[in-house]
């Protein structure tokens, strides 16, 4: 341990090749202080005992369940730790706004030898994110393969004749493909204006062309940073531009998203050819609390009901949990991605990306094109399959 | 030149410090005695009393007189015994406990326990007859010659189906007499104790503030000396912290197992409640592990990797600074329940699905979050660490010239973040059923508890070798430079790290044989942990031939280093048992279990840490360490650990349970335990006392040797590595940027042609003719 | 850095072309999943699932290699063994953990079984 406040920034006040924008503002390459950390840290602390404050599930002992609660009266902890924790990002940040891609420090040693050690950092990064959906994925699979599937179980289960008896709650997988990609019950309702396909998946299908655009736009802004033919208030709005459009499309993903999970949407009225039907998953009843989802395997049109003896009552919380909470953390690191996209397009207005510092927009892309690569992913194994 | 101004406020702080220990409520552990099943109830028949089932207790006497022998009638009414009894022979069952003056038996329906209560006769179930068909049963007390005494009595309704189930139990307290002053729970000791050390540890900051240069002292001074460390972004700085931040939880997580030392230090103590123990043993294993013996090593890989392998600092300061200060984040979450008594009760492992059932106390959600930001942590530094040895080498450096301590702290982050995003997702999991309603351990809605504990061994077992990879470079260092020559088989000791880090991820699976999981994934990872034992028993032959063909200078690190060989490959071979999958069903969950891995956490990784702690302590602060303090710390600490752990084989064989609140010395051939056991438990209390003061030597010697200790050159052991070209306490930067360290004599640790792996790297890098290709190579 | 963003694929644009491939790629996926809605039991999912993992192989490479820079760049062929360096713990991941059945004990081969050797 050291014990003394030794000064010894004295001896060295030359510039070196050595002193990234994380080190060096003028000190010689010795680091400089921060309280982003220490906001970030105890902020995130508080954040996620306000949250266990505000969403606590308490015990009923009559009826043996969980009630599930909001306590928004508690929300007070939550919002302070999310502004903490916002203040040390802004911390974090004020010292990068100058950084100007002067002095970015490479890599000495093999095998890295003269790559941006950023660069680096950030596929370190990615190695450890590539763990944490496959971490996800794995708890997929593992029950995807261990549960029945509740249509086929349904099927199984008909003796000619008889009409069905299922144990009632019986656990089994009703994917979220089949509400997204098979619209429900509602496939009849589903085609009106498509025809070719259910009107569930439009969201889907929007977001997945929208992360698709975004990655371009944002390489798009990568490319015209690089360009030295630009003037430089051509070049700062044309990549304020990109990266503006960018932000934009992750926008529209999460909105489509939430539409998707709990909003819904019709347009016309039936019959109409522009008539659109797409009821949203929860009001589908595809929620983690429902114990009790009531499949029904024949709808009959007419009379807006279950076909009689074509119902059963399954326990389908687990696909909706493990839908839910993968595409969520998918969602969660698109949400991430939104709030550097703003840092960024406030930057590039300003002239933060020249030439010089475009790699900058490169790392972050790496990142954003790692979140689109993950949804290609999630997109078949959830929304399709 | 200390001023009678500045005198005065060191006495201020000494006061301070005195005052501290004088408030704190003393700590009782057991005042009156040892006592029997007091609140918990028997444990053998279900835990909580019926109301239905009412016993009495009489003959107590209103006035006590000091000596008087009293005959003490016991009956009771209710419960199945009285209803709808199967089998009319079997009627009931008692046990009663005094807190002080003697028990004794009047006939043969009653018989006397080891640890002074009574009970009745017929508790083998052989043996049908005799006191266990009784209603009412006949015992004498022997009054205290002073004072009064309390009686717990608990009474059973048997119903009489030769099951334990269906029986019914009734509880009566009864007091006679003056009672004696509240005796301090364990969460009062634990909370004064916490509260002492964090006092402590204050004015230490405050002393060393004050020592560092008594006659610039100023109190406006304080301040910007202590926001420039928290806020530092400096390796040293942060190394520091995180030194100190694990220090003070090793202290902590060390006061949790001395309590429950003083639960288990004799049979049937009611010092803790069960509820309490589960708390305090899973909080002494979560704080151990990841606010202990990580944030230590971080702090050595702080201190030491960029020095060692030439670089200014890490390559991302600021998260360096964050992985820190997480940790602390964490610990206010992970602690937070336990003073209200809703503490974590989960063990550290939180197995799925108590953890998320209603039972699981409130504590174990916030527990949950504590750990996300464990893992965050982790991360974070993880990221930082690996970018830093695969970008900052000193020019020269090539992968088999870095030292092993590097190489050790290179395998185990990378070992660490890789494994750690499925701990995370797991606690997420937990975190989202506990709060906001998944299902995903649910088992009603069809949640698979396997699924967490595959999620978290597959990352606890890297873990394992996360902490225990560092202690292995920290002793490598030690001994080649104690034996004066380079170590013994540098490739061989390289290949077995990485060994270590591919095998060490399909091996976890050893920590789940009796869970009913996949019997293929049995088999394979029985083989699998067996070839761990290959790279490990290869290390500790080079280890052995390095100071066979060296000279070997024995200072404290050396002992500490030896102490660790002794200790570590007795830890081993202990943990061969576990791989072989019947052997591992017979020791799974007793203390056998418990002495290897405290053989191989304490032994291997805390010896590890304290010898590192003695190596370069003079290069972090400039002063000499104290040997013959140092030395006694050694003696007293290996001998008192030995003692604690050694007889916890023995017990485990014998079979104490481990994670259980108190054990009984009983005849019952269900629950045998030899009397032995108890005198074994005794002194493993006794020993544990003794390895607490012993560490307390240790940091005795820190403050000490650190303030007033010998200025110590730069380099005071003779060692190669590149943090002693740098002066006693380092520069900042730790090397000069504009004049970084080239290695030049490579060739000591390899050959200078390219192997396999070398050609691999080669044909991967940019080529030489790359826009700044071949300027430091 | 090297020197990015001036090669073309096909006279295109290397991103432009990628991008177009992407796009086309999506909306194969979205394709085959609406065969098999409107042409119910004509297309087998097998079929489906086939296309879906061709599909997101084809689509995860082009981004890797070309929006992530993993072709055509100096630094290309260090980065590429870093991406692929967690393959081979993903695999014992996904092994171990997303396909040991959790009935596995009841569906052990008979030789395994208690009493088979009586």
């Amino acid at each position: 341990m050291s014990y003394g406040g030794h000064d010894d920034h004295h001896h060295d006040h030359q510039h070196s090749h050595w002193g990234p924008h994380d080190w060096d503002h003028g000190h010689g390459g010795a680091p400089h202080n921060s309280w982003a950390p220490i906001m970030i840290a105890f902020g995130s602390s508080l954040f996620l005992l306000g949250f266990t404050k505000v969403f606590t599930q308490t015990w009923d002992d009559e009826a043996d369940l969980w009630t599930y609660a909001i306590h928004s009266s508690q929300i007070g902890l939550l919002i302070a730790g999310l502004a903490i924790f916002s203040a040390g990002i802004t911390v974090f940040w004020r010292q990068d706004w100058s950084h100007s891609g002067s002095f970015e420090p490479k890599a000495v040693g093999t095998p890295f030898r003269t790559i941006d050690i950023r660069k680096v950092a950030i596929w370190m990064f990615l190695m450890s994110e590539m763990m944490v959906f496959s971490s996800l994925f794995s708890t997929y699979i593992r029950y995807r393969t261990g549960f029945d599937n509740c249509v086929s179980l349904f099927e199984s289960s008909i003796e000619p004749g008889s009409t069905v008896v299922l144990e009632a709650g019986q656990q089994c997988w009703l994917p979220a493909s089949y509400f997204i990609a098979e619209g429900g019950y509602h496939q009849a309702n589903a085609h009106a204006a498509l025809g070719f396909m259910p009107d569930t998946l439009i969201p889907g299908a929007i977001n997945t062309f929208a992360l698709i655009v975004s990655s371009y736009t944002i390489v798009l802004a990568l490319k015209t940073a690089k360009d030295t033919t630009l003037s430089d208030a051509e070049r700062n709005s044309k990549v304020g531009k990109y990266l503006s459009i960018t932000l934009f499309l992750a926008t529209l993903f999460l909105t489509f998203k939430l539409i998707e999970w709990f909003v819904g949407f019709e347009i016309g009225d039936k019959g109409d050819w522009y008539h659109f039907y797409a009821p949203s998953l929860s009001a589908d009843h595809f929620t983690i609390h429902e114990s009790e989802y009531t499949y029904c395997h024949l709808y009959d049109e007419a009379a807006h009901a279950c076909t009689p003896g074509n119902e059963a009552i399954f326990d389908i919380r687990m696909s909706a949990s493990t839908f839910y909470v993968t595409t969520g953390t998918h969602g969660v690191h698109v949400f991430g991605g939104m709030v550097a996209l703003a840092y960024m397009v406030l930057k590039a207005f300003r002239g933060g990306y020249t030439p010089q510092n475009a790699v900058s927009i490169e790392y972050f892309g790496l990142y954003w094109h790692f979140v689109d690569l993950v949804w290609v992913l999630v997109f078949p194994a959830f929304y399709l399959y | 030149m200390i001023g009678s101004m500045n005198k005065s406020r060191t006495l201020g702080i000494l006061a301070i410090l005195l005052l501290a220990v004088a408030i704190a409520p003393s700590a009782q552990s057991y005042p009156t005695g040892i006592s029997g099943a007091q609140d918990g109830g028997c444990s053998c028949h279900g835990q909580t009393p019926s109301t239905e089932v009412v016993a009495s207790l009489e003959g107590l006497p209103s006035e006590l007189e000091a000596g008087a022998t009293y005959t003490l009638n016991i009956t009771f009414t209710g419960g199945p015994s009285y209803n709808d009894n199967a089998n009319p022979a079997a009627l009931g069952g008692f046990h009663l406990w005094v807190s002080d003056g003697v028990l004794a038996p009047v006939d043969e329906m009653v018989q006397l326990n080891s640890d002074g209560s009574v009970t009745h006769t017929g508790t083998d179930k052989a043996d049908t007859g005799m006191g266990n068909d009784q209603r009412n049963w006949t015992v004498e007390w022997t009054a205290p010659m002073d004072g009064g005494a309390k009686f717990i009595l608990h009474v059973n309704s048997v119903n009489g189906d030769q099951t334990n189930g269906g029986d019914m139990w009734g509880k009566l307290t009864a007091d006679v007499g003056p009672q004696p002053a509240e005796q301090a729970s364990g969460l009062t000791v634990l909370a004064s104790a916490i509260l002492l050390m964090v006092v402590i540890t204050l004015s230490c900051i405050l002393w060393v503030f004050y020592r560092q240069d008594p006659g610039a002292f100023a109190w406006e001074r304080f301040w910007p000396w202590f926001s420039d460390y928290i806020t530092s972004t400096d390796h040293k700085k942060v190394g520091t912290l995180y030194m100190v931040n694990g220090l003070f939880f090793l202290g902590v997580g060390g006061l949790f197992a001395l309590i429950f030392r003083v639960q288990l230090a004799v049979p049937g103590n009611d010092f803790l409640t069960q509820d309490e123990y589960n708390q305090f043993f899973t909080m002494h294993g979560t704080t151990m592990i990841f606010l202990a013996a990580m944030p230590m090593i971080a702090g050595f890989a702080n201190w030491i990797v960029p020095l060692q392998i030439g670089a200014q600092d890490l390559a991302l300061p600021r998260l360096n600074a964050l992985a820190f200060w997480l940790n602390p984040a964490a610990a206010l979450l992970l602690f937070s329940g336990i003073f209200s008594g809703q503490g974590a009760d989960t063990g550290w492992t939180g197995y799925a699905p108590y953890i998320v059932s209603h039972t699981a106390h409130s504590g174990a959600t916030l527990w949950v979050a504590g750990q996300i930001l464990i893992v965050a942590s982790s991360t974070v530094s993880g990221i930082n660490f690996m970018t830093t040895f695969c970008t900052m080498r000193a020019p020269g450096m090539g992968w088999m010239h870095m030292p092993l301590f590097s190489w050790s702290m290179l395998i185990a982050t990378l070992m660490l973040f890789i494994s750690i995003p499925a701990f995370g997702i797991g606690l997420i999991q937990v975190l989202l059923d506990r709060t906001i309603g998944t299902v995903f351990y649910e088992v009603a809605a069809g949640g698979d508890p396997l699924l967490w504990s595959h999620l978290f061994w597959y990352f606890g077992h890297p873990e394992v070798y996360v902490v225990v990879l560092p202690a292995f470079g920290v002793i490598s260092e030690v001994l080649s430079t104690s034996a004066r020559r380079t170590i013994f088989g540098y490739k061989s000791m390289v290949f077995a790290l990485a060994g270590i880090g591919i095998v060490g991820f399909i091996v976890y699976g050893h920590h789940m044989f009796t869970s009913g999981m996949s019997p293929v994934l049995r088999f394979v990872t029985m083989l699998t942990t067996m070839l761990v034992a290959v790279p490990t028993g290869i290390k500790i032959f080079n280890w052995l031939q390095t100071m066979h063909g060296g000279s070997l200078v024995y200072r404290t690190h050396t002992l500490w280093a030896l102490g660790f060989l002794v200790t570590f490959t007795l830890g081993g071979i202990s943990g061969m048992y576990f791989p072989a999958v019947a052997m591992d069903l017979h020791l799974h969950e007793t203390y056998f279990v418990v002495a290897h891995f405290h053989y191989v956490f304490v032994g291997g990784i805390i010896f590890g840490l304290y010898s590192g702690i003695y190596y370069w302590f003079p290069k972090a602060t400039g002063r000499m360490m104290n040997e013959k303090v140092g030395i006694l710390h050694f003696m007293t600490g290996f001998i008192s650990y030995n003692l604690i752990f050694w007889p916890m084989h023995r017990l485990g064989i014998q079979g104490q349970a481990r994670r259980q609140h108190t054990y009984f010395i009983t005849t019952d051939e269900y629950f045998a335990l030899p009397p032995e056991a108890a005198d074994w438990n005794m002194l493993i209390t006794i020993a544990a006392f003794m390895f607490f003061a012993s560490n307390l030597i240790l940091v005795y010697n820190m403050i000490s040797s650190g303030l007033r200790g010998q200025k110590a050159p730069s380099d005071p052991w003779g060692g190669w590595s590149m943090e002693w070209l740098v002066s006693s306490p380092p520069p900042t930067p730790s090397h000069d940027p504009s004049n970084l360290p080239v290695l030049e004599f490579a060739e000591i640790h390899g050959d200078s042609e390219p192997g396999f792996f070398g050609k691999m790297i080669q044909w991967m890098m940019i080529p030489e003719d790359g826009e700044d290709g071949g300027e430091e190579e | 850095m090297g020197e990015h963003g001036h090669h073309t694929i096909l006279g295109f644009d290397r991103y432009a072309f990628n991008f177009w491939v992407l796009m086309i790629f999506t909306a194969i996926e979205v394709v085959a999943v609406a065969l098999t809605f409107s042409m119910k039991g004509t297309v087998s999912m097998n079929t489906v699932v086939f296309i879906l993992v061709a599909v997101g192989i084809v689509k995860g490479v082009g981004i890797a290699a070309i929006f992530m820079h993993l072709q055509g760049d100096p630094d290309s062929r260090v980065l590429t063994a870093t991406a692929l360096f967690p393959v081979f713990f993903i695999v014992v991941m996904v092994l171990f953990i997303g396909l040991t059945h959790p009935d596995a004990a009841d569906t052990l081969p008979a030789w395994c079984r208690p009493g088979y050797y009586n």
